[in-house]
């Protein structure tokens, strides 16, 4: 079966849906609630996720010895794909001088997608590196802001330095067929590595 | 401008879209839950699905507040995430008292798979999913 059951009997509310998720990440204001607003069944819901900070900047490093705590509001959404397969979408605020382990919302993730603002790109940098990190499929999708992308795709994929296999793409937050073809491509990638391995 | 040169960390610390300040509740949240934690690391996925069983449902009087409240609303099954915004409670407080209601039987938790996502079946039916979905272009 799907899950690990946590009682003996069927309980006669609805079977739960095996749940599957992914992350939309990046700086803030890029897009994120709007992409995962796009495609979610449920206006988004906000939500306070732990995660745990990593000085990585040159100042403050006293105050902030090791590693600290925190919560940051999250939005998230789902989609119910079929009765028994409900796809959460969750939103990672990722502008910040620390690193960031968002280990608490991506554990278990099938993939994310980054969303860039291309006038904006240091703002993705701390999520393409902890993607990096984590092997996490991921792809970039650099938001179609009001019609133009100021940048062409090679001179942000230059720019990131990603590795040849990750999708540099350009989609539209507001558009659902845009946002769900996106997150098809993260899969597509998920799906390659997953055969690869087996 | 490039990632992988030293001085193209990201600058501004100001704006940080945090919930800092937000008061989670009239309630500390860790008094719902006598102080105790959930361990970290051992914490419950937030899409963690979580239903009401149905002698949970008929013993609903066996139980308060918060308690009550959780099992009530899992008569639908859903995520502690979800769950955590609809009662308006820390998500922590929500995996604490899941678990003790889990205990209690009045709760089933239904945890997402071990290697969900190197699933290839999982990963063809999420695929498969989505793109049946209506978007805006087949519902205009």
């Amino acid at each position: 079966m799907d899950f690990v059951a946590g009682s003996r009997t069927r309980p006669e509310p609805a079977p739960a849906p095996m749940p599957v998720k992914m992350v939309i990440a990046g700086g803030f204001g890029v897009g994120k609630t709007t992409a995962v607003a796009a495609v979610s069944d449920v206006p988004p819901l906000t939500t306070e996720a732990a995660i745990t900070e990593v000085a990585a900047g040159v100042d403050d490093i006293s105050l902030t010895p090791d590693k600290t705590t925190t919560t940051v509001a999250m939005d998230f959404g789902s989609v119910m794909l079929d009765p028994t397969l409900k796809l959460y979408l969750f939103g990672t605020p990722g502008q910040d001088r620390f690193g960031f382990m968002w280990d608490d919302v991506t554990e278990g993730a099938l993939g994310a997608l980054v969303v860039v603002d291309s006038r904006r790109l240091e703002d993705c940098f701390p999520a393409v590196d902890y993607f990096e990190r984590r092997t996490m499929p991921f792809a970039v999708a650099v938001n179609r802001f009001a019609g133009a992308v100021p940048h062409p795709l090679d001179a942000v994929r230059e720019a990131l330095d990603v590795e040849s296999e990750v999708p540099v793409i350009e989609f539209d937050a507001r558009d659902s067929e845009s946002v769900r073809d996106s997150l098809i491509i993260v899969l597509e990638l998920a799906l390659a590595r997953a055969m690869a391995a087996a | 401008m490039s990632r992988n040169t030293g001085d193209a960390r990201p600058g501004s610390a100001a704006s940080r879209p945090d919930g800092e300040g937000k008061a989670p509740g009239v309630v500390r949240p860790f008094l719902l839950t006598e102080g105790r934690v959930v361990a970290p690391g051992a914490e419950l996925p937030m899409e963690t699905q979580v239903v009401a069983t149905t002698e949970g449902l008929h013993q609903l009087g066996a139980l308060a507040f918060e308690r009550r409240a959780i099992v009530e609303a899992c008569g639908t099954p859903q995520s502690l995430a979800e769950l955590a915004v609809r009662l308006g409670l820390h998500l922590n407080v929500v995996r604490v008292l899941a678990g003790d209601l889990r205990a209690g039987r009045f709760l089933t938790v239904h945890e997402p798979r071990a290697a969900i996502s190197t699933d290839v079946d999982v990963l063809r039916r999420v695929i498969n999913g989505l793109r049946a979905i209506p978007t805006a272009a087949g519902r205009a």
